[in-house]
């Protein structure tokens, strides 16, 4: 907890537990003799914003894809609404740094993309890609191919193509990396909004302390490899937040330094 | 937030139109004539036309050739042999590239037997392909479709190669099934390559079937060529020129317009913004 008494004031009720669900019991990750990751035990909750910093190379993105079931933990198990990820889990969303939009498709075809695989009836996929491309900005591009977007947009293209699916859970793996500080900025409020909007659970990979703590309900610290969790630190920050503001509540620079304490190594 | 679409076409509608006389095509036509004219001179003055012919010459070995019909027989035949060796070959070889290049196994086991047989100039293999085909026209369609196959194979094979796995682990998680990574992802991809293929592999379907000809045959426009210069035709053989190069502009402008149609995202122009404004 905060070393300097607490400004904000804690909720006057304490929030009601939230349901599990993901649940990571003792994970490790091993590549070959490299000993990555965990154990790390850790759940998140349902509609929870969760987000994860630490140092490069901790295993920060090894818990992503354990959930997302593209790779399975050497010990231990990840658990996805009480059942464990032995395959690929397609109530996730990954959304990461790099854009993975097929460039002979148009942004509304691209935006698709989920929905053909789901095989489902032509009158709905145009309907939720309508409706995808609406909250992310993006109307009036729907004709345009990805080598005409800028980075932003196409960060954009890559959070339509999700929202359309409506997963459950949003895995993040610094979506945001690649972009200019103010559109990052800009980038976090309608994340939140969307975040707000879809109920949906979001567990959010980041290195940028400032990031985690605008977003997050709570900010996991996880510590140099072989990386485990070393600190869960609420947020009780007061919401819906403004992304600007926010930055300038006392509360938040008290948390800056306590990540940026635990996160120091030395 | 504002929207707005850069494309070049405003700036290209505010330069003044040229006249024609200042036009690229204008100044290509009379490039063209010149050099027509030069040749004509030149051949005259120095009485080289034994060697060099005319295009005065050349025309009227033309009109010889279209009073005997003898020019759509030839015709027919070298574009049926290069034709039929185009899809066979251009068929296969992106058949076979695309599953190489994108099975990943099969393609690190083949590899060093595929390099070996593109290195060879394929050339040389004209003579085997008479002892094996004869004469006729399927020798020809089967050496044009060889060095079809090898151009189209190759350019395809290293393209699809070149694949982004990480483009087809995303697919996975978005739910696609093994089928839609092949429909969706893996053919429109190497599409590109098997288009690149194409286009590197057309004139040698041409120069497959010219050169069969060259080596045993009895009609065509390779044989045609070939016959002139052993009778000291040289307007002849350059008429057989002018008609190969006719071929294969023809071929490259509908491959042109294929392309266009086919790979319209690739051409698709203007950056568009939304992001510059808070």
């Amino acid at each position: 907890m905060l070393a300097n008494p607490q400004p904000q004031a804690p909720p006057a009720t304490q929030p009601v537990p939230r349901e599990e669900v993901i649940c990571f019991d003792g994970v490790v990750a091993r590549f070959g003799s490299l000993h990555a990751m965990g154990p790390t035990s850790l759940t998140v909750g349902r509609g929870e914003f969760l987000a994860i910093v630490g140092p490069s190379g901790c295993g920060k993105s090894t818990l992503l894809n354990m959930v997302a079931g593209t790779l399975r933990p050497s010990e231990g198990s990840v658990r996805y609404k009480g059942r464990e990820v032995e395959q690929i889990n397609h109530d996730v969303g990954y959304i990461t740094q790099k854009n993975y939009c097929l460039p002979w498709r148009t942004v509304e075809a691209n935006v698709r993309l989920a929905l053909e695989f789901r095989r489902m009836p032509e009158d709905e996929i145009r309907q939720r890609v309508a409706e995808a491309i609406r909250k992310v900005g993006l109307n009036g591009f729907e004709k345009a191919y990805p080598k005409q977007l800028s980075g932003g947009m196409l960060q954009r293209v890559m959070i339509a193509r999700t929202l359309a699916y409506g997963p459950d859970i949003y895995l993040m793996d610094e979506p945001f990396g690649s972009l200019d500080a103010q559109l990052r900025t800009r980038m976090h409020g309608e994340l939140l909004k969307l975040w707000q909007d879809t109920g949906a659970t979001f567990v959010f990979v980041t290195h940028d302390l400032q990031e985690a703590i605008t977003l997050a309900d709570r900010v996991v610290v996880m510590s140099k490899r072989p990386g485990r969790c070393k600190l869960v630190l609420d947020i009780a920050l007061p919401r819906p937040r403004d992304v600007i503001d926010i930055q300038s509540n006392p509360a938040f620079g008290a948390y800056v330094k306590e990540l940026w304490t635990a996160l120091d190594v030395h | 937030m504002a929207k707005s679409i850069e494309t070049g076409a405003p700036a290209i509608a505010a330069t003044p139109t040229p006249s024609f006389f200042r036009s690229d095509a204008f100044v290509q036509i009379v490039i063209a004539l010149s050099a027509l004219v030069g040749w004509e001179l030149i051949s005259r003055a120095l009485k080289l036309d034994f060697w060099v012919s005319s295009p005065i010459a050349v025309a009227l070995e033309f009109q010889s050739w279209a009073k005997t019909g003898q020019l759509l027989t030839d015709l027919k035949l070298t574009l049926t042999e290069a034709g039929l060796g185009f899809v066979i070959g251009g068929l296969i070889g992106g058949l076979l590239g695309f599953v190489l290049g994108w099975v990943k196994r099969l393609g690190d086991l083949f590899e060093p037997f595929i390099l070996s047989i593109y290195t060879l100039p394929k050339i040389a293999l004209a003579p085997l392909f008479v002892l094996w085909f004869g004469i006729g026209v399927l020798n020809k369609v089967m050496f044009s479709s060889m060095l079809v196959f090898f151009m189209v194979f190759f350019t395809t094979y290293q393209g699809t190669r070149q694949v982004d796995r990480d483009l087809v682990e995303n697919a996975r998680l978005l739910g696609a099934q093994r089928w839609d990574i092949w429909t969706k992802i893996a053919i429109p991809y190497s599409a590109v390559w098997v288009l690149t293929g194409i286009r590197i592999g057309l004139p040698y379907a041409l120069i497959g079937a010219i050169v069969g000809e060259f080596v045993a045959s009895e009609a065509g426009v390779g044989y045609r060529i070939k016959e002139a210069t052993s009778f000291f035709n040289t307007a002849a053989v350059f008429a057989g020129l002018v008609v190969l190069m006719g071929i294969s502009l023809t071929l490259l402008m509908l491959l042109r317009l294929i392309e266009r149609r086919a790979l319209a995202w690739q051409d698709a122009k203007g950056v568009i913004r939304i992001d510059d404004t808070a």
